[in-house]
């Protein structure tokens, strides 16, 4: 039996393969620790999530979902993450008013140096999860 | 009185754009079956323009017809349905050349159901319901009985910001008076803001529990113009096709960000909805939520980017870490 403390929030996190997901393996090759709640989809630019992504795992169950790309001005594709930026601000406002913890839907700007800064979001917002508990959003009955 | 005159005109109006072959189509409102009721007119024929009504119940967004008619149209529009064109053609639906648009500065559309409560009768024992300023007569029995026009109009028309078309070929009358009520038109919302974040999903819940999906919110939304729409799509299914609330909601939410920047505050969808579930509480709220953030307001210049297709570079970051 597993105990209600064991339990550990699911985080998927959608990286940008030009920065954030460069900025997870630095973080990786350096031995740096981070949690290991987070399962990683790597996407092209951050403007290849769609909002569907995030309800779709909030739906499968995740706990949180974490969408990081490059700095604005540094966008491989020059606009994809401003365009994420738009993405992304209305979904997590519009959800919230829905009902949907704002702590469950996450973006940061994660270069391919920042090896340390991956780090501590992953940190920050597994330790937000954790506070907010479990996911049941979407279960038959809460 | 007033309607009167404006209804001539435009009769006059759409038999000569027909007559001198600058519209294919005229798209209006006639008289509809159920008793105060009016219902989409398009037609072809130059003498039946003559059925052509404009009256407190021209309730439908026509616009939504634009992009299923070929050739050019002459269409009727009031404030909203007049922004819901323009959004069109920021979206490269429509060509701006294509529709000569008739406008019809709105004082704003009587719900016959708040008629109905207020009289505590059936509209088909009511024997009249006339506009008088910033009244509606209501008359039962041969008794006329008097009540606030804000009590009695939409909701959407209570919180209206444009009732007179900017764009536009002919405007039919001069501007409008309508009565707004900001706060009687953002209720709904304000008693879901007011519930702790649980509830508030709890209510999505039951709300969508009884969505059946028959996708008439998007259907007669002028702003769902896709020719295939994600709900569809198999590969990968984003949403079981057999109504579950999980996946009702999530249809709704994924619709309302489709169509963020797009929706003008018609209405259309809530009245559409056979269950009646209160969608103007998510559109209004993502109307607004655009406005806060991006100071974006729908269909307000044909030349502008679409919302989602545009960025400024000091877009709000402040969620971002
Ligand atoms: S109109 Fe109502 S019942 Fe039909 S799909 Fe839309 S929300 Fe569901
Ligand atoms: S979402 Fe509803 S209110 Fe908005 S434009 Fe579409 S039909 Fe009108
Ligand atoms: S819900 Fe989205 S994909 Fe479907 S028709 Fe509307 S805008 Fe298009
Ligand atoms: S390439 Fe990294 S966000 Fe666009």
């Amino acid at each position: 039996m597993k105990q209600e403390s064991e339990w550990e929030p699911k985080l998927l996190g959608f990286l940008c393969r030009w920065c954030s997901y460069a900025g997870a393996d630095l973080a990786g090759t350096s031995r740096k620790k981070y949690p290991a709640n987070i399962r990683i989809i790597k996407v092209p630019c951050s403007g290849r999530v769609d909002p569907l992504f995030i309800l779709k795992a909030l739906r499968l169950g995740f706990d949180g979902v974490l969408v990081s790309g490059c700095y604005p001005g540094d966008c491989h594709y020059q606009t994809g993450n401003y365009r994420a930026r738009r993405r992304m601000a209305i979904t997590k406002k519009f959800l919230e008013y829905v009902g949907v913890d704002p702590q469950r839907i996450q973006a940061s700007w994660v270069s391919a140096s920042e090896g340390g800064k991956f780090t501590e979001v992953v940190t920050e917002v597994t330790k937000g999860l954790k506070e907010i508990g479990p996911n049941k959003l979407f279960a038959d009955e809460r | 009185m007033k309607d009167r005159e404006t209804e001539q005109r435009l009769r006059r109006e759409a038999k000569a754009l027909l007559e001198q072959g600058k519209v294919d189509y005229i798209i209006g409102f006639e008289t509809g079956s159920l008793k105060f009721t009016t219902t989409p007119l398009i037609t072809k024929d130059k003498d039946s323009v003559d059925r052509l009504i404009i009256n407190p119940f021209i309730v439908n967004n026509l616009s939504e017809y634009l992009t299923e008619l070929k050739g050019r149209v002459g269409i009727v529009a009031k404030g909203c349905d007049n922004r819901s064109i323009v959004s069109l053609i920021q979206d490269n639906q429509v060509k701006r050349e294509d529709v000569v648009i008739l406008g019809v500065p709105c004082p704003g559309i009587i719900d016959l159901s708040k008629v109905e409560g207020l009289v505590g009768k059936d509209r088909d024992e009511l024997d009249d319901v006339t506009r008088d300023g910033d009244k509606v007569v209501v008359t039962v029995d041969g008794e006329k009985k008097e009540f606030p026009a804000s009590e009695v109009l939409f909701d959407n028309c209570l919180g209206c910001e444009f009732p007179t078309p900017q764009e536009y070929n002919i405007l039919l009358d001069e501007s409008s008076s309508l009565v707004a009520d900001k706060t009687a038109s953002r209720k709904g919302i304000e008693t879901l803001e007011g519930m702790p974040q649980e509830q508030r999903w709890d209510f999505w819940e039951k709300e969508f529990s009884r969505c059946i999906r028959c996708y008439a919110c998007r259907s007669i939304c002028p702003a769902c113009f896709c020719e295939r729409c994600f709900v569809e799509e198999s590969e990968p299914q984003w949403i079981a096709p057999v109504p579950r609330w999980q996946d009702n909601l999530i249809f709704q939410v994924i619709r309302n960000i489709h169509v963020a920047g797009r929706c003008t505050d018609c209405g259309e969808c809530e009245r559409a909805c056979p269950v009646n579930i209160p969608l103007r509480s998510l559109t209004k709220e993502m109307y607004d939520l655009v406005d806060d953030l991006y100071h974006f307001k729908a269909g307000m210049d044909k030349e502008a980017a679409p919302l989602m297709t545009h960025y400024e570079t000091t877009d709000p970051e402040d969620f971002i870490k």
